[in-house]
């Protein structure tokens, strides 16, 4: 099954710790200009902060614009290959999400490699912002907000043993029908 | 043992005069004796202070302005994103610094230095802007009297680059306002002390950095194990969620119920209407979204939309406790959507909110009792909780219009203006108190009245500790809580790291021994790091000792002795001052200074290296 890391911007605080991780699990240094994954934040309109990772594309513009074929999609991951790589950066600059880098220290684009399935910025977001879940089920979360923006959430107050208590219920807007 | 690693060692130095910048080395010995952060700032101005032989105008030239991350800035580890501006405070006249979070300071040391200080004044407005090993001066004087938010914008456009951090300055330090602030990355601010103004007397609006350097760190396996620990005790922490939640907002109700929330400019310590403005009612209408600090787990920023009403649209990164309890109950404004358009206008503009909250306080309480007319006022009469006349005030004291030219010299030339004015306002050596009311709380009076900087709690908060646990203390125990505050709480400035998952989630302040020991591979124990703590403490009060300060300036506000709050938990009660004064004789013994409050001759050598 192939598992996508997906991001949800609301939940995003720009704390960067997943810049961090990355850069200590593939170079081995406290760095995040060293890492496969950004927090772009932008202030005040609109105020945003939301995480650019790689999205292991099906086709893939980085591999489609690669002179030398050093990156291909295995497993579902668009991978590397140091060997093959001339360090030209067109990857970096045909990636349409911006979501590979490039550093002065580093001989090769920096690029996700999902950590081999298990990614270390998911494990480490303390705001649960990142997420990897399997492809089928990508969008789910959106199908079921776009659902709910259908109907009017109201409430009822009632009693139960003397105790107060509080009922949602979906009262679905009779116009749009 | 040696340090080994966590110092680049590097000390850029601009001079605006000359339009120069120069990298130096930094010595084994200093770094390991200042440590970093405000200890770097305290060492550096005391040097500077002696070769002008102590007289230094604040908004001089010669000032030199000191800006420090520490050797944990922006290593992994809970809230590791701080930065410490310090100079000589314009406010006080004294030694002065403020920190601000977000992650300025870690861009700074990614361009490989430890430590940027800046003197003498640029011939036009002007930008520094350290790309890396470059550092250039840019002059833009297009950037005159725009806001905060508009410099930082614009600074990204004309460098065509959007990953830059921005420390800039708005129309309040350019009119050298005493509490004008520095706006790093759109709204963390170093907002105490006045800091902007002295950026302003520099004509440099802003200061912008780039760096791409590996932090330099001994033993980054340990450190990852190290830190991972304190995350996890961190999350597992019953108030973790709030925290996230709320962050510091949830302060409103806890300093409410236990009486120490600032009402009216510190008349009352319960607000009536405090639900209107609490965590609660921020979460449940205006928030949008979460902000924190590098490498901060807690995310105490909260992000507020105004939805409906006049001041629809208003987008602020905040409030926090201070800038709401300021701009709020201290104001008699019970309307959150107007103490965020409050906040808002003091980031654009660069001032300071708990000084801005506590002198208009006062302004509307001198009012009420005569002691300022409607002619002093420019003819616009001002009363609790009238939002618009108070951000109309806001917006004069940083354009210095009408009183707000008198204003924005702060409390010492209010009370020079209008001496009856001196029962009325509250602040220590000229620096406005912050948000926590000391009256029922005698270690927060003598920390207020012992701080370097004046009347601000970041040196010690003790309220907490003694409303809680503090009413069998003794006097030693007193005295001694304050002090460990005032050792423990500045280390976190020297380290370049937030206190707040000490303070607030209880995170063991022995960790920071492991978190130093794997960052510079050199083994010390905390009563160590404390003990440079206490040197730079001792260095301060010799700076302001030097500077003609002494007991006669360790008081407190004419309120805090003789007007009892109204209502609440503590209606009724004062600090008594002979128990105070016998206190601060205590204080001054444990500290080692005489009875006059000075340190002693043999203190001050050892800062002569």
């Amino acid at each position: 099954m192939t598992r996508k890391l997906t991001v949800i911007p609301e939940q995003c605080s720009g704390c960067r710790i997943c810049e961090i991780v990355c850069s200590i699990e593939h170079f081995g240094v406290i760095n995040p200009k060293k890492s496969a994954i950004r927090v772009m934040i932008t202030y005040p309109h609109p105020v945003l902060r939301m995480p650019i990772v790689c999205s292991q594309c099906k086709i893939p513009k980085c591999a489609q614009v690669c002179p030398v074929d050093a990156l291909r999609r295995v497993n579902g991951v668009v991978q590397l290959d140091e060997q093959l790589c001339i360090s030209c950066y067109k990857c970096v600059e045909a990636c349409p999400f911006g979501a590979m880098y490039a550093h002065d220290g580093c001989d090769y684009p920096i690029k996700c490699d999902m950590c081999g399935g298990d990614p270390q910025c998911v494990k480490n977001c303390p705001k649960g912002a990142l997420k990897l879940i399997p492809e089928a089920v990508l969008g789910e979360s959106k199908r079921l907000n776009n659902v709910l923006s259908y109907t009017q959430m109201k409430e009822i107050e009632f009693y139960e043993m003397g105790e107060k208590k509080v009922i949602q219920y979906a009262e679905i807007g009779k116009e749009e029908l | 043992m040696r340090i080994k690693s966590g110092y680049f060692k590097k000390h850029l130095h601009v001079d605006l005069t000359h339009g120069t910048a120069e990298r130096r080395d930094l010595s084994e010995n200093f770094i390991e004796k200042y440590i970093g952060g405000r200890g770097f700032g305290a060492k550096m101005v005391w040097d500077n202070l002696k070769r002008h032989n102590f007289t230094i105008d604040p908004l001089g030239p010669e000032n030199l302005l000191v800006i420090a991350p520490g050797p944990l800035t922006g290593v992994y580890l809970p809230s590791s994103g701080k930065c410490s501006f310090i100079a000589i405070s314009p406010a006080t006249g004294l030694y002065g610094d403020s920190s601000a979070g977000g992650g300025f300071g870690v861009e700074l040391r990614q361009c490989g230095i430890d430590v940027l200080s800046i003197r003498g004044c640029a011939p036009a407005l002007s930008v520094i802007f350290v790309d890396g090993v470059e550092t250039k001066i840019i002059p833009m004087p297009e950037l005159k009297g725009k806001t905060c938010l508009e410099t930082e914008g614009l600074i990204l456009d004309k460098l065509c680059t959007h990953a830059v951090h921005v420390a800039a300055i708005g129309v309040a330090g350019e009119n050298l306002v005493k509490f004008a602030c520095v706006n790093t990355d759109w709204s963390r601010n170093a907002g105490r002390t006045g800091i902007g103004a002295i950026m302003g007397s520099k004509n440099l609006k802003a200061i912008v950095v780039r760096g791409h350097e590996d932090l330099p760190v001994h033993d980054v396996k340990g450190q990852v194990v190290e830190a991972d620990k304190a995350f996890k005790y961190l999350k597992e922490h019953k108030y973790f969620n709030l925290w996230q939640q709320e962050g510091l907002m949830n302060v409103i109700e806890y300093a409410n119920e236990k009486g120490i929330l600032p009402t009216h400019n510190f008349k009352d310590t319960v607000f009536t209407k405090h639900e209107q403005i609490n965590g609660t009612k921020m979460l449940n209408h205006y928030k949008i979204g979460d902000s924190a600090c590098f490498s901060c787990s807690m995310c105490c920023g909260n992000i507020c939309l105004v939805k409906n009403g006049k001041y629809t649209g208003t987008v602020i990164e905040g409030p926090e406790y201070e800038s709401c309890a300021m701009l709020g109950s201290n104001l008699g404004i019970d309307d959150f959507a107007a103490i965020l358009s409050g906040c808002k206008l003091c980031d654009e503009l660069g001032i300071d909110t708990i000084s801005t909250g506590n002198i208009i306080g006062a302004v509307i309480e001198g009012y009420e009792q005569g002691v300022l007319t409607l002619d002093d006022l420019d003819g616009r009469e001002i009363s609790w909780g009238d939002e618009d006349s108070i951000l109309e005030l806001i917006q004069k004291i940083a354009m210095r219009q009408g009183i707000g030219d008198i204003l924005a010299d702060g409390s010492l030339r209010i009370i020079e203006k209008w001496p009856e004015m001196d029962k009325i306002i509250l602040h220590v050596k000229g620096l406005e108190q912050s948000a926590y009311d000391s009256r029922a709380a005698m270690s927060m009076g003598l920390a207020y009245a012992t701080s370097d900087i004046g009347a601000h709690h970041t040196r010690a908060w003790p309220v907490a500790k003694e409303m809680e646990e503090g009413q069998e203390w003794s006097d030693e125990e007193l005295v001694d809580t304050v002090i460990y505050h005032q050792t423990l709480r500045p280390l976190f400035d020297m380290l370049g790291v937030c206190r707040l998952p000490w303070i607030e989630l209880g995170l063991n302040e022995k960790r920071y021994e492991n978190f130093y020991r794997y960052v510079t591979g050199k083994s010390v124990t905390l009563e160590e790091l404390l003990m440079r703590s206490n040197d730079i403490y001792n260095l301060t009060r010799l700076i302001n000792a030097h500077m003609g300060f002494s007991r006669k300036d360790d008081t407190l506000p004419y309120k805090v002795y003789s007007r009892p709050a109204l209502t609440g938990p503590n209606a009724g009660k004062v600090l008594d001052r002979d128990k105070f004064e016998e206190l601060l004789s205590l204080y001054y013994q444990k500290r080692g200074w005489d009875d006059n409050g000075l340190p002693t001759a043999e203190t001050e050598k050892r800062f002569d290296d």
